[in-house]
């Protein structure tokens, strides 16, 4: 493939695609709306379905009815919108089926900011939905990394049979950098684990040495019910605790014991015993000049880029806060990962930088955390 | 219905073809599947009839005059528990 | 033991629990004999039907049926279904809703589903209450009524369910009610054999909530008070206004064939690739 210039949002649905998305369900709203719009030409083109639905709670309905038809589902919002999606995360989640949420994070709280970057989402990201249920949220820090996490967003979503959110931010959706994508066909994407056993013996949530159960798409013979209800293996609703208790445990484990392969992170010198900033999306981008600069001027700085936000890299927090002297943490956001890195790492060693004003925190404002001023 | 008032065998012999005759005895049977039933009464209130009658005993309706049936399918497609089934005897 | 078997055996779920969970007379119940009956009667595959339901007592009816069943989300069904549809337009997806979940929380999907004029039939059951939270008012309670959250009776004129389907553009438009059984599965089998978006009202009672608040009686008067205040299109003509605006109106309201949201995708799909391999020649073959 050639080098183009792409923006983050074009190079996200080429991901999309690149990983075999083959539906979108959609509302328009900046900064996220070249999503849809780029999937509205493409899909077309490549055997996929677009829709503009009505509005975002409807998106992702759709998107979910979609994926229980069989198709790889997708959709795209920001903050208004992905208040709107909590439900339908929720449904996903309780009823394990495959979809990806894209939410290009803007300035809120409310309306906000359209036009204004933010990571202020991190946490709605995590529990924005009622209820005790894992996540997964993942967030690139370039334009090529949007393409990237994307098909790794549709690949776990797929291999974990949950809702995965991948988090932009209006800095990394619209910005634009040259890129080479790779040819699609190399690709690594994952299908959804199917069944073959004789129809009456399948069990749309039964036991499974992975604790994913296998699942079967509509019309395909193997005819189920699926219920946002605590519902028993059958899939039937259930008051009872002796089936309410082991699939709480189980989808809590099916997120838990692949923590190896889910959580991902970029080191860069964690080992030293300085300072270590631990950022992500837009924030890493300038922390990456910001430990430059520090290292230009001797400081011993080292830096750990966060690409998979929930779950939470407690290991890698925890592994880092034995040896740092403090831990930086800038975000465009009032502290919402930092509440996280405080938990494993102590208050004390840790630095936020903040700004929740729609600006990005400047490479200077990280500068000045490192030096302690 | 005039069904109510013939009794088998005591019609006058008539010229008509056997379809126009009024046919003796009942044109369905009544099966209830009685571990479905809720007790809502609607079949034995509305059978055109009255086949069916309660049975205080045990809350569920019997078949009382089994000879009256006319195969009308008012009670088994009006059961909120689909647990009354009309046959169509021949 | 019998050995008998109702038609419904064959499409119920062996592995569910019967008696069925709705109050002893609730009409549910029937709309799911009348969907079962229409389903036969067609002759579809088990395997090619989706029910997509939302929540409330209607919402409990697909888990009991044998054919590709989803319980969704309050008044989203129809959204739910839109996708399952358009990603698998071979399947006959039906959606199953109440009163309360079609026109309140739902009503922004129905009028969209119906503008889209998508292929599927929906199913609203209307028992002018919301049963399964214990009576509240709904969209569709009638003016004056008493509900649990309507102590001095509502002050809200009712949705016209069917006229805003027609409104909205919906292809097949139907009235029925649970007295009228038979009508109702034939209704519903037309609707189902439509292509196109096919609304059924289905009218009903719960005389567990709306029925207790109102002093209307048990499942037998309000069945026999169904059958008193219907009237049949043709009925209704003779009727004065003030006559009709009392009576529950039962036929087929609208009957139209229009362009079906599936097949137009199919038409924009092949627009598409003729686009592209045009920019394709244009650019000289190479993209």
């Amino acid at each position: 493939m050639t080098i183009r210039l792409m923006q983050g949002n074009e190079a996200l649905g080429w991901g999309a695609i690149a990983a075999g998305c083959r539906f979108f369900a959609g509302y328009p709203i900046t900064p996220s709306t070249e999503i849809a719009e780029m999937l509205s030409r493409e899909l077309p083109r490549c055997g996929g379905k677009f829709i503009q639905m009505e509005d975002e709670i409807a998106s992702l309905a759709a998107v979910i009815g979609a994926s229980v038809g069989g198709l790889k589902s997708m959709t795209a919002t920001s903050g208004p919108g992905f208040s709107l999606m909590q439900e339908h995360i929720g449904y996903a989640a309780m009823t394990e089926i495959p979809c990806v949420v894209v939410n290009v994070q803007r300035l809120g709280p409310s309306t906000g900011q359209p036009t204004s970057a933010s990571q202020g989402d991190v946490m709605q990201a995590r529990w924005g939905t009622h209820g005790d249920h894992p996540i997964i949220a993942i967030c690139p820090t370039s334009v090529r990394q949007s393409f990237d996490l994307a098909v790794t967003a549709f690949n776990f979503s797929e291999q974990y049979r949950t809702p995965v959110i991948l988090l932009l931010d209006e800095v990394i959706g619209h910005m634009r950098e040259p890129v080479e994508l790779p040819e699609f066909n190399t690709v690594k994407h994952v299908e959804r684990t199917g069944t073959d056993v004789p129809a009456e013996w399948y069990k749309p949530y039964g036991d499974s040495i992975s604790d994913v159960p296998p699942m079967a798409s509509f019309g395909e013979g193997y005819r189920y019910h699926i219920t946002g209800l605590f519902h028993d293996p059958m899939g039937y609703p259930t008051q009872r605790l002796d089936e309410i208790d082991p699939w709480i445990e189980r989808v809590h484990r099916k997120i838990q014991r692949n923590l190896n392969d889910i959580i991902m992170v970029e080191e860069d010198g964690i080992q030293e015993t300085g300072v270590i900033v631990v950022a992500y999306g837009a924030s890493a981008r300038s922390a990456r000049h910001a430990v430059k600069m520090a290292r230009q001027r001797r400081h011993k700085v080292g830096m750990l880029s966060l690409l998979t936000i929930w779950p939470f890299a407690e290991e890698a927090i925890d592994r880092i806060s034995r040896t740092a002297k403090r831990i930086v943490v800038p975000e465009m956001n009032l502290g919402q990962l930092a509440l996280e890195v405080e938990r494993v790492a102590g208050k004390r060693k840790v630095v936020r930088v903040n700004r929740a004003n729609g600006e990005m925190v400047t490479p200077q404002m990280i500068l000045n955390a490192i030096e302690g001023r | 219905m005039a069904e109510s008032d013939q009794q088998a065998g005591n019609h006058e012999p008539s010229p008509s073809t056997a379809d126009q005759q009024p046919r003796k005895g009942p044109r369905g049977q009544v099966i209830i599947f009685s571990n479905w039933c809720k007790g809502c009464h609607i079949c034995v209130e509305f059978c055109p009839t009255q086949v069916l009658a309660f049975n205080p005993e045990d809350d569920r309706p019997v078949v009382v005059k089994p000879e009256k049936c006319t195969a009308c399918h008012w009670c088994d497609t009006h059961c909120p528990d689909l647990a009354i089934l009309v046959k169509r005897l021949e | 033991m019998s050995q008998e078997r109702h038609t419904a055996h064959e499409y119920l779920r062996p592995t569910k629990k019967f008696p069925n969970v709705w109050c002893s007379g609730c009409g549910i119940g029937i709309v799911m004999g009348a969907l079962i009956r229409a389903i036969d009667r067609i002759g579809l595959d088990k395997d090619e039907v989706a029910l997509v339901s939302g929540i409330g007592c209607t919402g409990r009816m697909p888990v009991y049926m044998d054919f590709n069943t989803m319980h969704t989300t309050h008044g989203r069904a129809l959204a739910f279904a839109t996708g399952l549809k358009f990603a698998r337009p071979d399947l006959k997806v039906i959606t199953i809703m109440g009163d309360g979940d079609a026109m309140a929380i739902g009503g922004n999907h129905f009028i969209h589903a119906a503008r889209r004029n998508i292929d599927l039939t929906a199913i609203v059951v209307n028992n002018f209450i919301y049963g399964m939270t214990g009576g509240q008012y709904s969209p569709t309670t009638p003016m004056n009524a008493r509900a649990s959250t309507a102590p001095f009776g509502t002050i809200e004129p009712p949705m016209p369910i069917c006229e805003l389907a027609i409104a909205a553009g919906a292809s097949f438009v139907a009235r029925s009610t649970i007295y009228h059984a038979v009508e109702l599965d034939k209704f519903i089998e037309r609707a189902i054999l439509k292509k196109g978006f096919s609304l059924i009202e289905a009218v009903g009672y719960c005389h567990t909530t709306f029925g207790r608040l109102n002093k209307l009686g048990t499942p037998v008067d309000m069945m026999k008070r169904l059958k008193e205040n219907s009237a049949s299109l043709s009925e209704a003509e003779k009727l004065t206004p003030e006559e009709r605006e009392n009576r529950i109106v039962h036929g087929v309201l609208r009957d139209v064939d229009q362009p079906e949201y599936t097949d137009l995708y199919n038409q924009l799909v092949e627009r598409a690739m003729e686009l592209k391999s045009q920019e394709g020649r244009r650019s000289g073959g190479a993209r």
